[in-house]
């Protein structure tokens, strides 16, 4: 965990989402600094991953802003500036997406390579370096349903890394896998972390939270409700639907 | 009747040349129309999702039309019909061009584009949703996320039922009998007629489509493989 | 044009309708419905025997139906029918009429046809639902009876809805050894008219799509109907098994 500086990456300007009557986010005002690592956690429904999908603009917003490193991307109107802000921000899914025609590798190499134009061996080079920071590298030439739920979601991080963001979404990684690989993942991540990596990541893993994590935004019900460091948060936390949620977790 | 004698047929050059002749038509029916019929089911595909207004619609009918109305009515409605229609110049030249073989080609291929093209819709449409957002997600746009991620998949998607309707276009080549072409099954009619041996052409006739049918099968369970993934890892 | 189309309808609708009858044998639309009911309707326990039959552990039943299907598949129907037409006077010895002929084509045809929806179906169910009946004292056959083919052909209805559309499509191939229905009454018409041969077929065409439409439409209302019903009751993988049973078996 690095010092964070004051410069804010991410800003969420009062952000509400209807699907139709049903309010899905309402009002929701945060901030991640550069260099920050925020965790998003609360009860089923609340609206967590609603909320981390409209930051890349894969779910659309009602009214309110969202900017990374002050433009809009809710405001881009062309499809190329869309793409451009979207390259820049890296998501990984829950349930990984990998693209299973093309082998690991290529995963990995196709969107640089298609996208920023990057020169294919190039590419290649920088797959094979990031493969191998994720435990990967002997399994370049597999396809994605070879491998283990925990190695796929190793491998989507690598690809979304490829693309060099600034900013990395993560939106319940390690839900979907079997406890046994959960533990690979995490440490993916916290090493990313480390690295000063700007996270912003959706998880019940609170292990997670309380190691790497700079702050916790508790969502229910489509409001952030509290916003607080770990040690506040897991130790004495304001909100009462906080205190409910973390003592159903100890259960 | 005789003992069953297959080599009164397959010794006799006058009834092999007519076999061969009558193979002849029959795949130049079947690669006509399964050309026609894929170039046509492609443009469908595109017309479909294209932003015209009213091409969904247009398509769905096309589609409707020709699963709804038997394939030989279809054929007859060319050949008997259309062929009327037509100004005497471009019949001219149809008849002295096998018109037969022509409206068979045109016909099986306008009905069986309708099914590849509905065969490809759905195998784009199986597609992992999550495919398109994690291909948003990294920035393609849509033309780079449909040409990289989602139609290669979509392609292998369809390939079984497009093998099933290649066949079912094979089989179907044997229709254009009823407007006159001289494809096999002709053939086999009237080699029955001049040898009387119905029971020994007919099997051989019979073992001929069954033959190319499994050859069809062949080539498209190869063709399967060779694009599963699994298979490509080996290497 | 369709001043024409409309005066021919007027004129000739009896004919398309009934055909000869009564100065001959019953043809027309009427002989196309009755020919397809009965050959679906004969088809449906030819196809469930040949799926039990696929399904049996004795190579002696399941291998001779198997290769059966396949030549099924891989011959075109016409031929079927020539075979047909040659085989059964000689078997039976008697002057058989075409529509029996035509009939026992459909029944034989369809019925392969079928078996690979039932199998599938069954198939789809998974073992668990065998291996429940037979740990309760079941026997092979009464499980089948009472537990696999009632759920198994529930879900077939909206394929042999579909099974029999094809059916009506199918009987215009009786046209090649005269069989009376609407497209051999279609084709009387056009050789008494002779100028219009266009309108003819067109209204030929039209009545087809008007039954088959409707039979088709009939069919995805079931299914979206019993899709519902299946929905959180029976495992997701079967549908995605019916659909491509679907595939399989749907004709052009």
């Amino acid at each position: 965990m690095t010092v964070p500086s004051t410069d804010k990456t991410i800003r969420i300007s009062n952000v509400c989402k209807s699907y139709g009557d049903y309010e899905v986010l309402k009002n929701v005002d945060a901030e991640v600094a550069r260099g920050e690592v925020v965790v998003i956690c609360g009860p089923s429904g609340s609206g967590k991953s609603t909320l981390i999908r409209t930051v890349n603009r894969l779910e659309e917003i009602s009214s309110g802003s969202i900017t990374l490193d002050g433009q809009d991307i809710h405001a881009a109107t062309k499809t190329s500036e869309l793409n451009l802000l979207r390259s820049r921000v890296g998501f990984v899914f829950q349930s990984f997406n990998l693209f299973p025609h093309l082998s690991v590798l290529e995963n990995v190499t196709i969107s640089p390579i298609r996208v920023k134009g990057v020169a294919p061996n190039v590419a290649r080079d920088k797959a094979l370096t990031l493969l191998e920071r994720v435990g990967l590298s002997d399994k370049a030439g597999a396809y994605p349903g070879q491998l283990s739920g925990g190695q796929q979601q190793r491998v989507a991080i690598a690809r979304a890394l490829a693309m060099e963001p600034p900013v990395m979404l993560f939106d319940e990684p390690t839900s979907a896998l079997d406890p046994e690989m959960v533990g690979e993942v995490l440490s993916v991540m916290k090493g990313l972390a480390a690295e000063g990596m700007t996270m912003l990541c959706v998880t019940h893993e609170m292990g997670f939270a309380r190691e790497v994590a700079d702050r916790i935004w508790f969502i229910d019900a489509g409001q952030i409700l509290e916003k607080a460091t770990p040690e506040e948060f897991f130790n004495t936390p304001r909100h009462p639907r906080a205190q409910r949620f973390l003592a159903d977790l100890r259960h | 009747m005789s003992g069953f004698d297959l080599s009164a047929i397959l010794s006799n050059p006058e009834y092999v040349g007519m076999l061969v002749h009558g193979l002849q038509m029959t795949f130049i029916i079947f690669f006509g129309s399964w050309s026609l019929a894929m170039t046509l089911a492609l443009i469908l595909l595109c017309i479909r999702f294209s932003p015209f207004r009213f091409g969904d619609r247009i398509v769905a009918a096309y589609v409707s039309y020709h699963r709804n109305v038997p394939t030989l009515v279809q054929l007859m409605l060319w050949y008997f019909g259309i062929f009327t229609l037509l100004p005497s110049g471009l019949s001219g030249w149809l008849i002295d061009h096998n018109a037969e073989a022509i409206f068979a080609i045109v016909g099986l291929g306008l009905c069986q584009a309708a099914y590849f093209s509905e065969d490809l819709r759905s195998g784009l449409r199986s597609v992992n949703p999550g495919q398109m957002e994690a291909a948003k997600a990294l920035g393609h746009g849509y033309l780079s996320s449909m040409r990289f991620i989602i139609m290669p998949q979509g392609a292998r998607n369809a390939l079984p039922p497009l093998i099933n309707h290649s066949v079912s276009l094979f089989k179907n080549s044997s229709l254009a009998l009823v407007i006159g072409a001289s494809e096999l099954t002709h053939a086999v009619k009237e080699i029955e007629n001049l040898s009387f041996q119905t029971f020994e052409i007919y099997l051989v006739g019979t073992v001929l489509y069954l033959v190319i049918s499994l050859l069809i099968m062949a080539v498209g369970a190869y063709l399967s493989m060779r694009l599963d993934p699994a298979w490509r890892a080996r290497a | 044009m369709i001043g024409d189309m409309i005066t021919i309808v007027h004129d000739y609708w009896l004919l398309l309708l009934i055909g000869q009858y009564p100065n001959g044998p019953l043809g027309g639309l009427a002989n196309t419905i009755i020919l397809s009911a009965l050959a679906i309707a004969f088809a449906f326990p030819v196809s469930i025997l040949m799926a039990l039959a696929r399904l049996s552990k004795w190579r002696a039943l399941r291998w001779p139906v198997t290769g059966l299907v396949y030549v099924t598949r891989g011959v075109p129907l016409l031929m079927l029918i020539l075979w047909a037409y040659f085989l059964i006077p000689l078997w039976t010895g008697a002057d058989v009429p075409s529509f029996m002929i035509m009939l026992v084509t459909l029944v034989f045809y369809q019925g392969a046809f079928l078996s690979e929806v039932v199998r599938a179906g069954i198939v789809a169910l998974g073992a668990g639902q065998m291996d429940a009946a037979r740990a309760l004292g079941h026997s092979y056959l009464g499980a089948m009876r009472f537990i696999i083919l009632p759920q198994a052909l529930y879900n077939m209805i909206p394929s042999m809805i579909s099974t029999f559309v094809a059916t009506i499509k199918d009987t215009t191939l009786g046209y090649v050894i005269n069989v009376p229905d609407l497209t051999f009454a279609a084709s009387q018409v056009n050789n008494q008219l002779l100028t219009q041969p266009f309108q003819v077929f067109l209204i030929l065409a039209i009545v087809y799509y008007a039954i088959c439409w409707s039979l088709t439409y009939l069919a995805n209302t079931i299914e979206r109907r019993i899709a519902k019903r299946r929905a959180g009751v029976v495992s997701r993988p079967q549908h995605a098994v019916m659909t491509q049973a679907k595939i399989i078996t749907e004709q052009p």
